[in-house]
């Protein structure tokens, strides 16, 4: 799904010249990672979409100003979450309510439940139920490490932080995500949540 | 209770296993839409935007350019020009593109958070000017992430006023303190649009009119549009430190009538 940095390097140096084809390389490289950085912020399927479409003109047209040699993929991931909470705010279609009701029923449809996984989808559905409840902030430096498997510098560029409080920050999220989850939420038996 | 409890091991694990399985929506296929909306030419467009983001930059800049401006008014017309066009309107910089990248006609207007005038007024560091030509808004929008706030009115399509496809309103006034983010509004203007100097109620302003062109915001030290969009015809200039622009279909002399109710 995505590129080598250095394929990154070429493709951005040959955008930055007017190589439309070499931009739709970088789109189609990390158009899924850029959705799904997007669904995390707005949680709406369309918004996403907007969302990181939106995204994908705004960074060609701001390649100009793309630090040569940085890494593309976190400097993306910046532009897709900005624009995602843009979506969200200027929408105005969600209450924190409905918001919360949504975030409850993409839990309910998280898996479905085969009665031999019913276990690990509860589990897994008061997870991602419990996600959606915490601050962007937490929800996307979860998803950059653990879902998305991010480097602590690529973190720090995408959440536009100093790299030495990315750990700390880690930690605090895992916390919050932790005291948010219900009391008796324990790991189903094995010690997984594959269903 | 608290024995029982995940470590933090334990529950990066559970989530590293929950992203392979997250429940996403199928990924949209983006990069026909992106292409679509680009143009082939080189992504280095705006000019001059780091300069006007540092304000101590931007001091000592102008300080060089108004120490050469007497010089150059007298050497070349074409210089005089271009110095005339960098502090016509504050907040605003307009450029000649050729050719002008093609955007989607409907992209999100991104004006704030919708409110009323008077909580607008709150928020603004300005005092909002509401034309008596059209009356009350039928939407207020401000947003506050621009220094000193951004009021946008919004008046929906009516008799003599007729749609603009690229707002989905009849007409679209912003006003904002360009004398506090000077790098703030970008317009670039394609070859088949008028760009025109102009005075309005005796101060300096443009009117863009014909094609539509390509309206760029930014906040602050952030490297990326908050806005970027393309626009219909516009009065755009600035009185006593605030900018204000008037977006609509509507002719030269009926934008200045709206304007004439404003400072």
């Amino acid at each position: 799904m995505e590129g080598r940095p250095l394929d990154d390097l070429a493709l951005v140096e040959r955008a930055r010249t007017g190589d439309v084809n070499a931009y739709e390389a970088l789109v189609q490289q990390y158009q899924q990672l850029a959705y799904r950085v997007a669904y995390q912020v707005t949680g709406d399927a369309a918004d996403a979409e907007d969302a990181a479409q939106e995204a994908f003109v705004n960074a060609y047209y701001a390649l100009g100003r793309f630090r040569p040699g940085a890494p593309f993929k976190p400097w993306l991931c910046r532009i897709v979450a900005n624009e995602a909470r843009n979506r969200r705010m200027a929408a105005h279609r969600r209450t924190a309510l409905a918001e919360r009701a949504h975030w409850a029923q993409v839990s309910g449809e998280a898996a479905p439940s085969p009665e031999a996984a019913a276990e690990a989808d509860e589990f897994r559905a008061t997870l991602v139920k419990t996600l959606g409840a915490l601050r962007d902030d937490d929800r996307l430096i979860l998803s950059y490490r653990l879902f998305f498997d991010f480097s602590e510098a690529d973190m720090a560029e995408a959440l536009k932080v100093p790299k030495g409080t990315v750990k700390s920050r880690l930690s605090r999220a895992l916390t919050r995500l932790r005291d948010a989850l219900p009391a008796d939420f324990q790991l189903s038996s094995g010690g997984t949540i594959g269903g | 209770m608290a024995e029982s409890r995940l470590t933090n091991t334990e529950l990066e694990r559970a989530l590293r296993e929950l992203g392979s399985r997250y429940p996403y929506p199928p990924t949209p296929n983006l990069a026909v839409a992106v292409r679509r909306r680009i143009v082939a030419r080189p992504v280095a467009p705006v000019r001059g935007l780091t300069l006007w983001r540092d304000p101590r930059r931007l001091a000592l800049a102008a300080a060089v350019v108004l120490v050469l401006a007497g010089a150059a008014a007298l050497i070349s017309p074409t210089t005089r020009d271009a110095i005339a066009h960098f502090f016509h309107v504050r907040g605003v910089i307009v450029s000649r593109v050729s050719p002008l990248p093609s955007l989607s006609p409907v992209t999100p207007l991104n004006l704030g958070r919708r409110t009323t005038v008077a909580d607008a007024q709150s928020a603004a560091s300005f005092t909002i000017g509401v034309p008596a030509e059209l009356g009350a808004p039928d939407a207020v929008y401000v947003d506050s992430e621009v220094p000193g706030g951004e009021v946008a009115l919004a008046y929906t399509p009516r008799a003599g006023i007729p749609l603009v496809k690229q707002t989905g309103l009849g007409v679209l006034i912003t006003e904002f303190r360009g004398d506090l983010v000077p790098g703030f509004l970008t317009k670039e203007v394609g070859p088949s649009t008028t760009l025109e100097e102009t005075s309005v109620n005796g101060d300096p302003g443009w009117w863009v009119a014909g094609e539509p062109h390509l309206v760029i915001t930014r906040i602050g030290d952030t490297d990326y549009p908050v806005t970027l969009r393309m626009a219909a015809n516009t009065l755009i200039w600035e009185h006593g430190g605030v900018t204000y622009r008037i977006e609509s279909s509507l002719s030269k002399a009926e934008a200045f009538r709206i304007a004439a109710g404003l400072p």
